[in-house]
């Protein structure tokens, strides 16, 4: 994959120059003849990425400099939109602050629990169980994302909750609450549902990462007396680092655009306490047709979304042993 | 797996019973204990669900949590009622659409894999861009399109952009196996005299169907699971998805759990069962160790 990326940018446009001048207009018109049915694989691929894809990616980025509500004539604001958004708008701020939470807390859940499950699985003798427990752990992952949330929002429910009779059963009535519906608690309701944060494709990924080390890498580090969690922090999380990494990266971006969750638990309600800046996006747009302003919204959570994932590939080192 | 021998043992092991000791001596009790307990807390919430799917009202107010009789089977007649139609529309459109989108990324990516064209690396660059966008940045003015191409409140609506973008993902996982497939197997073919579409079909494809099979797989799981695509385009009852019909279902029937549990559970058994026919295929694709960065 990476000799394929530092490929990727060399069209053969530049290739076509190494070769002797004079026959490079021919011979790259003669190649692109001799391909042309290659070519035509390829329309079907493109025309659908170009419309569905391209046309909207470009469109977003471009009306994030207008004023441009559905029915009116787009009005171009220049950096209107975004000045309004970090100076004017106390509610995005708010919701950045939110959306820092929800995303920390998603980073350091995605590092730990599932790590913890998949050296537990890693380490048992028999094969027999740690497949049966390789299935157990992914099975919740394919009951749709819908009725996880909606199960949590049953779960957090004032009046029929399982967490506030739970509460009740330990005595400890005073600390019941309608978990989403109160400003000081939405917040982090929403964040910390999915106990016990064990998340079943992540563990397969961790797994995948632990069988890759080399048994030598393993027998010599026991030779030399490591083992347990000596090993677990010397050897399995150096050498799978590159798996952390991704976990990372998926996490990061998982948080950011999260927001589906908020929408379905809270609505970012009750009134802004639990607002995300997707969410917030969503609102302007759809409720009240703001789709410059939203679009500056979606432009912003782009170049975030970019910005935090380079910095996470180029500058989280990955050990090549 | 000699790794296992270095882990810590407990000294006290011999003076315990039979069974016990060897559970001691393998040093696997504690972590059955901690698998356990993680498993216990998440399928709690599902078996839960279930009890609860079984409840009428007063069974609910009374005993919310424990098992109570008789049962209430005709709750899911009555969740099956409301939910079955958006089950059938999420099997249309992930069929659908799962369909078209593995059929068009195996052509792409074939072409990436197998031809150095003029142009392939800036094309594949094109596709390989994409994974960069997120969903929000597009979101808005997507829908501003579909809505100008009169799409709204149609199944193309939803068939269309999903077949485009799912084949970003499968176009760059796809190229890099169909790379990897030994190169003299399609030159014997040749020699053998079968054109390029013989050789991609009768070679290529048979030799790829685990990889086209997951990438299927996940396909079919995204876009069942999309919420806010179908919420934003589609305004018909008739034509809903599982997720947005499961919403409007709990909207309009809070408090009405027995049914309410009773669709929770019929919805996620779609998915159950295409994992059921599937596991194999999902936990060692995943497992593979190729996913990494």
């Amino acid at each position: 994959m990476t000799t394929e990326e530092i490929r990727a940018p060399a069209s053969s446009a530049t290739m076509a120059d190494l070769r002797a001048p004079r026959e490079r207009q021919a011979t790259l018109g003669q190649r692109i003849y001799r391909y042309r049915f290659v070519y035509l694989m390829l329309v079907p691929t493109f025309a659908l990425l170009l419309t569905f894809n391209y046309y909207p990616a470009f469109m977003g980025l471009y009306r994030a400099f207008f004023k441009w509500d559905i029915g009116l004539q787009p009005e171009f604001l220049g950096l209107g939109n975004f000045e309004k958004l970090f100076i004017k708008d106390d509610t995005f701020i708010k919701s950045l602050r939110h959306v820092s939470l929800l995303t920390s807390w998603r980073v350091i859940s995605a590092v730990t629990f599932p790590f913890i499950v998949a050296e537990l699985i890693f380490n048992l003798r028999s094969n027999v169980h740690k497949y049966t427990y390789r299935v157990l752990t992914i099975l919740p992952a394919v009951v749709p994302g819908i009725v996880i949330l909606l199960l949590w929002q049953f779960i957090y429910d004032g009046t029929h909750g399982l967490l506030n009779a739970f509460l009740e059963g330990v005595g400890l009535e005073d600390w019941q609450q309608p978990w989403l519906g109160s400003p000081k608690t939405a917040l982090y309701a929403v964040t910390f549902m999915g106990f016990p944060w064990v998340g079943g494709v992540t563990v397969l990924i961790y797994l995948a990462g632990l069988q890759g080390i080399s048994d030598e890498v393993i027998d010599s580090s026991l030779v030399d007396g490591c083992s347990g969690l000596r090993r677990i922090f010397s050897i399995d999380i150096p050498l799978i680092l590159g798996q952390f990494k991704l976990i990372i990266v998926l996490a990061v971006i998982g948080g950011l655009q999260g927001w589906v969750a908020v929408f379905v638990m809270t609505a970012g309600g009750p009134g802004t306490a639990s607002m995300v800046p997707g969410l917030w996006m969503y609102n302007n747009a759809f409720l009240w047709n703001k789709m410059g302003y939203a679009s500056a919204i979606g432009m912003f959570l782009f170049v975030l979304i970019m910005g935090l994932t380079i910095i996470n590939v180029k500058f989280v080192k990955t050990g090549d042993y | 797996m000699t790794v296992l021998e270095g882990q810590p043992q407990p000294v006290q092991r011999m003076s315990l019973g039979a069974g016990w000791r060897r559970a001691w001596r393998t040093g696997d009790w504690w972590r059955h204990l901690g698998l356990g307990g993680f498993l216990f807390f998440m399928f709690l919430p599902f078996i839960i669900t279930i009890i609860i799917s079984f409840k009428d009202i007063p069974q609910f107010d009374h005993y919310p949590f424990t098992v109570t009789f008789p049962l209430h089977p005709d709750n899911y007649l009555e969740a099956w009622r409301i939910v079955s139609r958006y089950i059938l529309n999420s099997i249309i459109t992930s069929g659908t659409s799962v369909i078209g989108m593995v059929v068009l990324a195996a052509i792409a990516a074939w072409a990436f894999a197998r031809y150095p064209f003029p142009g392939r690396e800036l094309f594949f660059f094109g596709v390989l861009a994409l994974l960069m966008v997120p969903g929000e940045l597009t979101l808005i003015p997507a829908f501003l399109l579909v809505k100008d191409l009169g799409l709204l409140n149609t199944r193309w609506v939803l068939i269309a952009p999903y077949i485009a973008g799912g084949q970003v993902f499968a176009i760059f996982i796809l190229r890099q196996f169909f790379e990897a497939l030994p190169g003299e197997m399609f030159e014997a073919a040749r020699i053998d005299g079968a054109n390029e579409l013989q050789v991609f079909r009768h070679i290529g494809i048979p030799l790829s169907q685990s990889i086209l099979g997951v990438v299927a797989i996940m396909h079919v799981l995204s876009t069942w699971n999309d919420v806010i695509w179908p919420l934003v385009t589609l305004r018909s009852n008739e034509l809903m998805t599982l997720t947005i019909g499961l919403y409007a279902f709990r909207t309009a029937w809070y408090t009405i759990w027995g049914p309410l549990m009773a669709g929770y559970v019929i919805a996620s058994i779609p998915l159950i069962i295409l994992f059921a026919f599937t596991s194999r295929l999902f936990v060692e694709g995943l497992s593979s160790g190729a996913i990494k960065m």
